[in-house]
């Protein structure tokens, strides 16, 4: 009888320590955006190869509603197991600025910074306009003439637009849209002068010579748009430049080990050749900062955002 | 285009069999995801992207498009069937297409349905292989105005499925509406009527306001008279319509067809609206507009057609423009990128060994649609006669799965409950619910264009009526709505008379 109590107890002290190997079954990545939309293909995208990088696969969840604040929510409040994993994006970062939620990137355990994505302003290709000079003095003589299309209020692009209206005394006359697709659509159409965006939404666009870039909001140019001007460069810029970001978090209180497990394996699927070509292709500027970069980061946009979300009447 | 590219490419695609096979294998994927309330075009496409990494780009393509074709034409066989549209594009068909199956000629109802999404789909494959440039620059001309006039004239369809009163039917839309102002407004980044509860900030969701209004109250409906109404079987003898049948439904199937393929070439409209668009446009133009609603067949060939006909249009303005049609057509823009092709205005040029391929597939996915709709119908038709116990225990789990399953929340799984109770007393005070979906899809759009419209113009009306299109479809809501109001009025008025006549001759005797 003892005999067999201490080759049970031996069983048991085995099949712990065999649980002690994590991650052994798949994790879950939860998307805040709907099924095939910008973030959710780089989601899909970064997680194509996971198998080979930290041994199981991971599968996206897409959870969406309330301008990401449903899936964010969902994420913060997942069990600590290390075996949900979230994608978080710009929005958290004007929450609780906006009177959205009160959630913050302070209640996440941050895993790593994916991307920056820089505003760009844009016309159509037959514009009188073509540098952010021409624009600029035309807006000022005609105040509130010059109709601004952006993807939506409190989105980085129409806050990068506002941020140069305040910084430099032009008055635009803002008009949502409901996303890029929409907003390029008016573009073409001419139902608006300008179109504020995410440069690689309008890469194809400039590509086929359709639409023109005036200008880009970065602090440098992007790699994929070599002829494009910073607003620095273009005589018109900014203290700090407004970026959108798309980042991977966890809940809080994961396990240290099982933090470090992952951030190893989600370094080596975000340095995946297919990953970067693929981000190559689409425009999209890849950023690396570890959790301590990802927060500092995050506290500075956190600083910018707030003048500009005060100015434009986004503050509660 | 020429017509060259196009018949090279279908021996691309023949000469290699495994295509075919792709084909085959996503319509009948799609038709499977397109039947199951909750999952839509749009999530089948989503979840099987990753599948296709592995395959060459066009096959990936061909069993992606096969899966849209297949789920657009597969939610219109759940709504025939137990009344809840499988897919929003669907919503429409149930309104004739439930009553004919309740008649046993559901087999009949989905005969239609899929010679109707054949014809449809076809002419929009064709619109899309052959007038692609032309049309989506006609698209483009669609800004804020043109989108509140289209909205507004997509409502005035309200006369055409409210039922016997026009008055509960307003109300239904109405309260629609209001529905549809609950959640963060996109406009000025405002939460309405959320009530400080998260998942009510993006709004009440589409998917599972479509299950309460339909499959719930279905349920219920059902559960209520088990054991009391004898169930009804479907007729299996004759199973297909008659030729002469499709042949007086040809022109409405063509007519709807380039009604769809136009309405969802249009960036931001989709298979839905153009469904509801046809049908209303169907009953207008009908001989006998008093049969619809009661199990009209051009009221299920006039949506069906147009829908698929959408599949078609929506894909232009993705391809030639890189801005999608629809929901769908932008999972497939992404699936493209993927594949390392950037769609836009550079594809046609720099890519013909994709673009003529997809032309030619989408022909083949027709094809094959119709194929396996036909063989497939007298299956499905021979779902109803499944005991009534065990399908409305089926259909209630569907609901909960499909309810949870758009964004994995058990919040939706109540709320569509929830909206199911209201659905069931509604049906029994007489209010109509079609309207409150008709409201729920073009409510948004109508709301938002008219501000953003107002905004361009600086707060100045006039822009509604300056603009042709804009006007055009404001003056076509105008005359629709007076002209359908004076038909209703005289046909009310008739009815009364008959009545006072019937209860005369009572008296009489």
């Amino acid at each position: 009888m003892k005999k067999f109590l201490v080759a049970l107890a031996t069983v048991f002290t085995l099949s712990g320590a065999a649980h002690a190997a994590f991650p052994e079954k798949d994790l879950t990545l939860i998307v805040p955006w709907s099924a095939g939309g910008g973030t959710d293909t780089i989601a899909r995208a970064l997680v194509k190869n996971a198998k080979k990088y930290i041994g199981v696969n991971v599968n996206v969840v897409n959870k969406t509603g309330g301008q990401g604040v449903v899936g964010m929510g969902a994420i913060k409040l997942a069990r600590p197991d290390g075996y949900t994993v979230g994608l978080i994006t710009f929005g958290l970062s004007t929450y609780k600025l906006m009177g959205l939620s009160d959630m913050t990137f302070r209640d996440f355990e941050l895993l790593q910074l994916l991307n920056q994505s820089a505003a760009a302003l844009s016309v159509k290709a037959d514009s009188e306009w073509s540098s952010l000079e021409d624009l600029v003095q035309y807006a000022k003589a005609n105040p509130g003439k010059v109709t601004l299309g952006h993807t939506g209020a409190g989105v980085a692009w129409h806050l990068s637009a506002a941020a140069l209206g305040l910084a430099h005394g032009v008055e635009f006359n803002f008009i949502p849209f409901d996303g890029g697709a929409p907003t390029r659509s008016a573009l073409l159409g001419g139902h608006i002068d300008l179109a504020a965006t995410g440069i690689d939404e309008v890469k194809q666009l400039n590509d086929a010579e359709q639409i023109k870039i005036l200008a880009v909001n970065a602090d440098e140019r992007h790699p994929s748009f070599p002829d494009v001007p910073t607003f620095t460069e273009a005589g018109y810029g900014l203290d700090a430049p407004i970026l959108d970001w798309r980042g991977l978090a966890l809940p809080k209180n994961v396990p240290a080990d099982r933090v470090a497990v992952l951030e190893e394996g989600f370094k080596k699927m975000f340095e995946d050749p297919d990953f970067r070509q693929y981000c190559e292709e689409v425009g999209l500027m890849l950023v690396y900062e570890d959790s301590e970069g990802f927060e500092e980061f995050l506290t500075n946009m956190e600083n910018v955002l707030a003048p500009t979300l005060e100015a434009t009447g986004l503050l509660r | 285009m020429s017509i060259m590219y196009l018949l090279e490419a279908f021996q691309t695609i023949f000469s290699d069999l495994s295509s075919l096979m792709f084909i085959l294998i996503g319509v009948v994927a799609g038709i499977m995801v397109g039947c199951l309330p909750g999952l839509t075009a749009t999530m089948g496409c989503a979840l099987l992207i990753p599948f296709t990494f592995s395959l060459p780009p066009v096959q990936g393509l061909l069993m992606l498009m096969g899966i849209f074709t297949g789920a657009i034409y597969g939610g219109s066989i759940a709504a025939i069937l137990i009344r809840t549209p499988g897919t929003p594009a669907a919503a429409a068909t149930l309104l004739d297409g439930f009553p004919l199956s309740k008649r046993g000629e559901a087999g009949k109802a989905i005969g239609i349905a899929t010679i109707a999404s054949f014809v449809g789909g076809t002419i929009g494959a064709l619109i899309m292989s052959f007038m692609a440039p032309q049309i989506a620059q006609f698209g483009l001309r669609f800004g804020p105005p043109e989108f509140f006039a289209l909205a507004v004239f997509g409502l005035s369809m309200i006369i055409s499925i409210s039922g016997e009163s026009l008055l509960k039917g307003v109300i239904a839309a109405l309260v629609g509406l209001l529905i549809t102002t609950i959640g963060f407004d996109p406009l000025s980044g405002v939460p309405r009527f959320a009530f400080g509860n998260d998942n009510l900030l993006g709004g009440i969701t589409f998917i599972p306001a479509l299950i309460g209004l339909f499959g719930f109250a279905q349920v219920f409906r059902n559960i209520e008279k088990m054991g009391i109404v004898p169930q009804v079987r479907s007729k299996v003898s004759r199973i297909l319509p008659s030729f002469k049948e499709v042949k007086t439904l040809l022109p409405t199937m063509f007519k709807s067809g380039g009604i769809g393929s136009v309405t969802g070439s249009v960036p931001g409209l989709g298979c839905d609206i153009a469904a509801f668009i046809a049908y209303g446009e169907a009953k207008r133009t009908s001989k006998k507009p008093e049969t619809f609603g009661q199990g009209a067949l051009e009221g299920i060939a006039a949506p069906e057609a147009a829908n698929n006909g959408a599949t078609g249009g929506a894909m232009i303005p993705m391809l030639t423009l890189g801005v999608p049609g629809d929901a769908v057509t932008a999972v497939l823009l992404g699936a493209l990128t993927i594949h390392g092709f950037q769609p836009g205005p550079l594809l046609f040029r720099d890519h013909p060994e994709i673009v003529y391929p997809i032309f030619a597939g989408m022909i083949l996915c027709q094809l094959v649609l119709l194929g396996v709709g036909l063989a497939g119908a007298r299956l499905f038709a021979k779902l109803i006669n499944i005991d009534i116990k065990v399908l409305t225990s089926i259909i209630f789990l569907l609901c909960i799965v499909g309810s949870y399953s758009m964004r994995f929340s058990f919040f939706d799984v109540g709320l569509a409950l929830g909206i199911g109770v209201v659905a069931y007393f509604m049906s029994y005070a007489k209010f109509p619910v079609s309207p409150i979906l008709l409201a729920l899809i073009l409510g948004p759009m109508a709301e938002q264009n008219m501000r953003r419209a107002m905004m361009l113009s600086n707060d100045d009306l006039s822009i509604f009526v300056t603009r042709p299109i804009s006007a055009t479809f404001l003056f076509l809501a105008v005359l629709m709505a007076g002209l359908s109001y004076m038909k209703y009025k005289k046909l009310r008025e008739i009815e009364r008379k008959v009545a006072e006549t019937t209860a005369q001759d009572a008296v009489a005797k």
